[in-house]
């Protein structure tokens, strides 16, 4: 279970992330963050220890 | 036959009309150029119109035909590209305050794949700013309108697409897809488009959205259509890290073959009443185009449909976090030069973890193995192309679209084909379209079912009045 983030928390994440948002902005942004956050936390059930990403780097290409 | 006439030709009643002598390439050029001028103002499907150089080239199209230069059907055809396929000294804006000025030095591997076939480029395409967020009412060019009814949405993010090619703009467009945008203007507009497997067409050029989940393909007024421009369009290009090097069928070879004894899945249970479900009248729609599928010969099964819904919450991490990579730099030192809609719901990406990006990415494994499972058991997906009809500009809810089954995600999650074709209208005429999935490379089978529907109604000859 993901905990919502506050617009306190939200501030501070956006700081750190070099992003210089105004407190409207910021207000408006937090209900898709945290339903993004949310999602993101539901999928941790789908996943077992062996599942690997999609994705995988290539030596022989080279990406 | 009239401008309107020979503006809704398709693309093989063109070329065959062009080898007959029975209209010039300038001819056609000229209806599209001018039916554009008349209606556009309603539509906004245009953000570049590139008329001189469509004279150029169609006056260069028809002294080759007349000398027995033929490059295929697409030779003298007008095309549009969406506008984020990049195009040599010509305004690449991505409907965006941040490329707005932005002209290429180069063109996209698709785009001089057309080019070279010989078709007549009419100009640039409206969309969803950057291919994300919703129609942009804050960008620097006007939101794309529905042919169908001008008060309405015309499905995103290839909306300039959509509406070009259901006004009978143009007779073919380039779309991209990321998590539904070629497929879902194509629906909400009554016309095809396909979202080919990933890596069967190049992404060099084009602006990402998304590099693991973008997919460029055609939209036409026709299945046929679709696959004539694929046909040109796919191939392996050392350009594209994604690229798949296999090879390219006859797209029209099985086409017409008809779909008797074929299992098609439909993925209903579990998922088509997700949260606020499926709009009753898409459903009522959908579910008259599987008894149309039904009555050739189909064989309907009913599959689980719970990995396609969890598909969307993968796929929508892994979009918003790739996308907010690409963009981190501009929102970092000019955030407000986004449109709000794409900057609110591509900010989201920032406030995500490497960890969530990564378990989006292992559940990416997971749902693929669970979804293509089905395919030892049935031969295609039936799926809605849209969850509602489109819905009018002044009632748009951003969040409404989380609240409902995404019938287009699931497909960029996996890669796998789908195909849009129409198959009817909601309440206030406005168009609703049928989704048709096949295994990874198996497009031919997507058209082959798509073309027997398609074939057996008559949705794909409606045309709107633009008024």
């Amino acid at each position: 279970m993901v905990e919502d983030l506050s617009l306190n928390q939200l501030r501070e994440l956006a700081q750190r992330a070099a992003l210089n948002l105004p407190d409207d902005e910021l207000a408006k942004l937090l209900p898709g963050v945290n339903r993004a956050r949310r999602q993101a936390g539901e999928l941790r059930l789908l996943v077992s220890s062996q599942a690997e990403p999609a994705g995988h780097f290539s030596a022989d290409k080279g990406h | 036959m009239d401008i309107s006439e020979l503006c809704y030709l398709t693309i093989g009643e063109a070329a065959a009309g062009l080898r007959r002598k029975q209209f010039s390439a300038v001819e056609i050029a000229d209806a599209c150029l001018d039916r554009i001028e008349a209606n556009d103002s309603k539509l906004h499907s245009f953000i570049t119109l590139t008329a001189d150089l469509a004279l150029e080239q169609a006056r260069q199209a028809e002294k080759e035909l007349r000398s027995g230069i033929d490059r295929g059907l697409l030779h003298g055809i007008p095309i549009a590209l969406k506008d984020l396929y990049a195009t040599k000294g010509i305004r690449t804006t991505c409907h965006s305050a941040v490329l707005e000025h932005w002209i290429p030095d180069h063109d996209a591997t698709t785009v001089t794949k057309l080019r070279e076939a010989g078709t007549i480029l009419l100009g640039k395409l409206g969309m969803h700013e950057f291919a994300f967020g919703g129609p942009s009412i804050d960008a620097p060019f006007p939101a794309v309108r529905n042919p169908w009814n001008t008060a309405h949405i015309p499905g995103g993010s290839s909306s300039g697409s959509g509406a070009a090619l259901a006004a009978g703009f143009c007779f073919g467009a380039l779309g991209s897809d990321t998590g539904g945008s070629i497929r879902t203007p194509s629906s909400h507009c009554g016309i095809v488009g396909i979202k080919p497997t990933y890596g069967r067409c190049s992404r060099a050029g084009v602006i990402p959205l998304s590099w693991s989940l973008d997919h460029t393909g055609p939209m036409a007024r026709s299945v046929a259509d679709c696959a004539i421009m694929l046909q040109v369009l796919a191939g392996y290009d050392a350009n594209d890290n994604a690229s798949a090097n296999v090879a390219v069928p006859n797209f029209q070879s099985s086409m017409k073959d008809g779909i008797k004894g074929m299992r098609i899945g439909v993925p209903r249970k579990n998922w088509f009443d997700e949260n606020l479900g499926i709009d009753p009248q898409t459903e009522a729609v959908f579910n008259q185009a599987v008894k149309v599928l039904e009555s050739l010969g189909a064989i309907i099964v009913d599959i689980d449909g719970k990995p396609f819904s969890l598909a969307r919450k993968a796929n929508q991490t892994i979009l918003t976090c790739e996308a907010y990579s690409y963009h981190e730099k501009t929102y970092q030192e000019t955030p407000l030069k986004f449109g709000s809609s794409v900057r609110r719901r591509m900010l989201e990406g920032a406030f995500l973890s490497a960890a969530d990006y990564l378990t989006a990415q292992r559940a990416r494994a997971v749902l693929n193995e669970q979804i293509r499972a089905n395919f030892t058991n049935v031969d295609v997906f039936a799926v809605p192309g849209a969850a509602r009809p489109p819905e009018p500009f002044d009632a748009m809810d951003p969040n409404e679209q989380n609240m409902r089954p995404s019938f287009t995600n699931p497909f960029n999650l996996t890669g796998l084909p789908a195909i849009s074709v129409p198959s009817g209208f909601t309440e206030g005429n406005l168009p609703a379209g049928l989704q048709i999935v096949a295994p990874a490379f198996e497009e031919t089978i997507c058209f082959r079912v798509a073309y027997a529907y398609e074939q057996s109604t008559e949705w794909h000859t409606k045309r709107p009045v633009i008024s």
